[in-house]
């Protein structure tokens, strides 16, 4: 049973600091106010959240300073009648959800004699600013990225796409940490069923915390034992409104960095900002390195394991020669040479990423020159399984978005194993599996592996941005992720003129 | 790709034995007979509301209808038998020759199955991809290929009898057979009408490619050369230098298009006994009939491996009883609607406004 806020200020008090009982970080003052200070006001907010509760320059300082010069009979009248002067405050009924407005970093003020509890703003919780992206680096483009606040994380798209159809539908996720959850979208680009689609399913679940968009998109998204993510992840603010462009729905948690996009496929994980903001050629370059790197991450080891081991005949004699020298003292069958290799580059990965910044590199080094130079030296590896794991590697750090190469660095283990044992009907057994499961999974709706499936849904218009990214003025529509109707999204001078007299 | 795999991999060594370079007209005789075959699926799909199987009911009665869909069943059994047996023998062949037929037989059924049971649209969809990334690789092969042509093969023309060429024809008949499993994918489709329009244009492109292949197979092998290879196109695939040469052989590599096109028939297969066997026991939610089908395909291929008069056997079977009954089957169908029509003038439906 909720307990309601009265006139009484002392049952408030009683009633708000039995919830908040031992917690020694909330900050309560009783103040006097009214003209002669016979009257009283009890102010609650969260340490280091509320700057200056007395200070002239706060909102609450001002508020109280009017307070003081007012006889005690008007200020019930005066805090009622002027509550929404204050930017972004917000009167609460009932003392829990008072206690819910001051835990979203606000200060909460009772008066006596006031039914309501008021939420006044101030500068919040502590937070990073506005910072470099740490992943998805771009070489032309701005370099902005969202920090753990949603509120900065939605300015930041807001900043980008200044239009009044883009609307941010607000929710709340976690029964214990209550984190706010937005959807970012344009309105008039959407599928409505899409929207409906998200917000099913964040009300499909109950978990005690959320603490970060991670845990959301584990629990929202439909195939959880696949290894390719059915959300596309972003830290860039610009990459987040271009995919709102594409009428696609961004969703952004509190306390989380990582926005989710929302539906997606297997080319959208390829593209990153910076293939719009260059010219064509290096775009279009780039981009089949890309696709060419995400294919050669999951299965370089496999192949060099199947032509070295089961179909020698591809090759021709010299390499086939010069193969069998560097592989000669090496105690391991192949397939063990490359799973060490592997496993051991994994390590590396991990510890690099795991140790502060210098030691990071340091790591590399040692264990890349040092540790990988030592092993061919001693006979444990061949120097062409360390060419091929260091390819491989570099193959996945190709690969635009972390989560998605995390599923191509997994499913190489499962080619190795199967190229290992069964040479090329080993590769082909896996490419089909692969492929089969790519092929069934879906993003809300649309195939993982559209546009190269069903690209007819859109007049075969999204095949201009796979492969290649064709010249922007042959990219005139919206992906298929757009509304039917809505799909345009640049047009000449000419042509308006042209429409315009076809219509007439 | 279904058609095209096994009539590219195999109608080049049966026209060569049989033809020479008639081989070509007995492709032009196949694709006839095909569009034979898909104009009476078309006259019989534009009056199907639903599916095939509840058209054959209204036009035949259930029990006709039933002992027709046994017959396609038997077709679509011994099918994924016969192509299981030729693909476990491809990859035992070329690619894993000290497998077995269980081991690889029985990965490739459960592959198959799992394909089938995840639904007919991730297989399209599969074969979509498939296609773009084996057919640029075939054509790039074909071209390195013409180099090693020699013309003076393609000839003599016109030198083989009327039988022979009527026989040559009905082996390019009996490799377009499986068109017949569009009968069954009607309630699929978002556009039905367009299905007959799709088999067509399959047809001439599956003619087209087998047309090409075999006459570069012809010009490079000669006549009787190729009559004592069972898969020349892979062979040639092994001979075909690429510019730069740093593979010596492809034959292992391009063994993946017809691995992957044998396979889209096997899965084709699968899915169609296994759809057909649930349409006829009643059976709703569970896959039980796909998996009785894979069971009965992994023993109809493990029979056809172990023993060469089965081969011989289902061979007698596709010319005498298939083949024929593809065509008797559709023919009856149209027939019996014919007399219906007759029998209730003026009582015709909705199809019948359109006509």
């Amino acid at each position: 049973m909720p307990m309601q806020i009265t006139p009484d200020l002392q049952e408030n008090i009683k009633n708000f600091e039995e919830l908040f009982s031992d917690c020694e970080d909330i900050k309560k003052r009783k103040i006097k106010v009214g003209k002669h200070l016979k009257s009283a006001c009890y102010v609650a907010y969260i340490e280091v959240t509320v700057s200056s509760v007395d200070w002239k320059d706060s909102a609450v300082g001002k508020l109280l300073g009017t307070l003081r010069t007012m006889p005690e009979e008007e200020l019930a009248a005066y805090v009622r009648d002027n509550v929404f002067d204050i930017s972004d405050s917000k009167p609460f009924e009932t003392i829990e959800d008072a206690a819910q407005g001051m835990l979203t970093g606000d200060a909460l003020f009772f008066l006596d004699g006031y039914n309501k509890a008021l939420k006044i703003p101030d500068k919040g919780y502590p937070g990073r600013g506005v910072y470099e992206t740490e992943s998805e680096k771009v070489i032309r483009g701005s370099n902005e990225g969202f920090s753990e606040s949603i509120k900065l994380n939605t300015a930041l798209i807001r900043k980008r796409l200044r239009s009044p159809h883009v609307k941010v539908k607000e929710s709340f996720a976690g029964r214990r940490t209550n984190t706010n959850v937005d959807l970012v979208y344009l309105k008039d680009l959407i599928y409505p069923e899409i929207l409906d689609e998200i917000e099913r399913r964040l009300g499909e679940f109950e978990i005690d915390g959320t603490l970060d968009s991670g845990i959301i998109e584990q629990l929202t998204e439909r195939r959880k034992y696949s290894p390719f993510p059915q959300f596309q992840t972003t830290q860039r603010p610009d990459r987040a409104a271009m995919a709102i462009l594409e009428g696609r729905i961004v969703l952004l948690s509190d306390n989380s960095p990582v926005a989710l996009i929302l539906p997606t496929t297997y080319n959208t994980f390829i593209q990153t900002s910076d293939d719009y903001y260059s010219r064509w050629e290096i775009a279009s370059f780039t981009r089949i390195l890309r696709y060419v790197a995400s294919f050669l991450a999951m299965v370089l080891p496999g192949l060099y394991l199947a032509m070295t081991n089961f179909h020698t005949q591809l090759l021709p004699t010299d390499l086939l020669l010069s193969l069998a020298a560097s592989r000669q003292g090496v105690p391991f069958p192949a397939m063990v040479e490359v799973f060490i290799m592997e496993i051991a580059f994994e390590l590396l990965r991990e510890a690099g990423v795991r140790l502060p910044g210098a030691n990071g590199n340091t790591i590399g080094i040692v264990g890349g020159l040092i540790i990988g130079q030592a092993a061919v030296d001693a006979n444990i590896v061949s120097p062409i399984v360390v060419i091929v794991v260091a390819l491989t590697a570099l193959c996945s750090f190709a690969v635009p978005n972390e989560e998605f190469a995390t599923a191509f660095r997994i499913l190489k283990f499962m080619f190795i194993f199967l190229c290992g044992s069964l040479g090329f009907f080993g590769f082909l057994l896996g490419m089909l599996t692969v492929l089969m499961h790519l092929s069934h999974l879906e993003s809300f709706g649309i195939p993982y592996l559209a546009p190269f499936v069903g690209a007819d849904i859109n007049g075969y218009q999204d095949e201009r941005d796979t492969f290649l990214r064709l010249p922007l003025d042959f990219l005139k529509k919206r992906p298929m992720y757009t509304r039917g109707g809505a799909r345009v999204r640049l047009k000449f001078g000419q042509e308006e003129k042209r429409d315009g007299e076809g219509k007439a | 790709m279904d058609i095209f795999g096994m009539s590219s991999l195999l109608l080049p060594g049966v026209f060569s034995a049989m033809t020479g370079a008639d081989g070509i007209l007995c492709l032009l005789l196949g694709m006839a007979g095909g569009a034979l075959l898909l104009w009476l699926m078309g006259a019989n799909i534009k009056h199907v509301n639903g599916d095939y199987y509840s058209y054959m009911k209204d036009m035949a009665g259930q029990v006709i209808a039933d002992v027709f869909m046994v017959f396609y069943f038997l077709y679509f059994v011994t099918l994924s038998g016969y192509v299981l047996y030729e693909l476990t023998t491809l990859t035992l062949s070329w690619m894993l020759p000290e497998g077995s037929f269980w081991g690889v037989g029985a990965v490739l059924l459960l592959l198959a199955v799992y394909g089938s049971v995840r639904g007919i649209e991730g297989r399209a969809r599969v074969y979509e991809i498939i296609f773009w990334f084996l057919g640029i690789p075939l054509i790039l092969m074909l071209l390195f290929a013409m180099p090693e042509v020699n013309s003076a093969h393609w000839t003599p023309v016109v030198a083989s009898d009327g039988l022979q060429l009527l026989s040559g024809g009905a082996w390019t008949l009996v490799f377009q057979l499986p068109f017949s499993a569009l009968l069954f994918l009607l309630p699929f489709c978002k556009k039905p009408e367009k299905m007959a329009a799709c088999g067509r244009q399959a047809l001439l492109g599956v003619t087209f490619l087998n047309a090409v292949i075999y006459l570069i197979l012809l010009g490079a092998f000669g006549q009787n050369a190729m009559g004592v290879l069972k898969r020349p196109v892979l062979t040639l695939m092994g001979m075909v230098n690429l510019p730069g040469g740093f593979f010596t052989r492809q034959d292992v590599l391009m063994t993946a298009v017809w691995f992957f096109a044998l396979f889209a028939l096997l899965n084709t297969g699968i899915f169609q006994g296994g759809l057909i066997l649930k349409e006829l026991c009643h059976e709703t939610k569970r896959n039980y009939s796909l998996y009785l089908v894979a069971v009965l395909a992994f023993f109809v291929g493990k029979g056809l491996f172990e023993h060469q008069f089965l081969s011989e056997i289902y061979e007698i079977y596709q010319f005498s009883i298939a083949l024929p009954g593809m065509f008797f089957i559709l023919l009856v169908l149209l027939l019996m609607r014919q007399v219906k029509i007759g029998a209730k003038p003026g009582k015709g439906g909705a199809s019948d406004v359109e006509e």
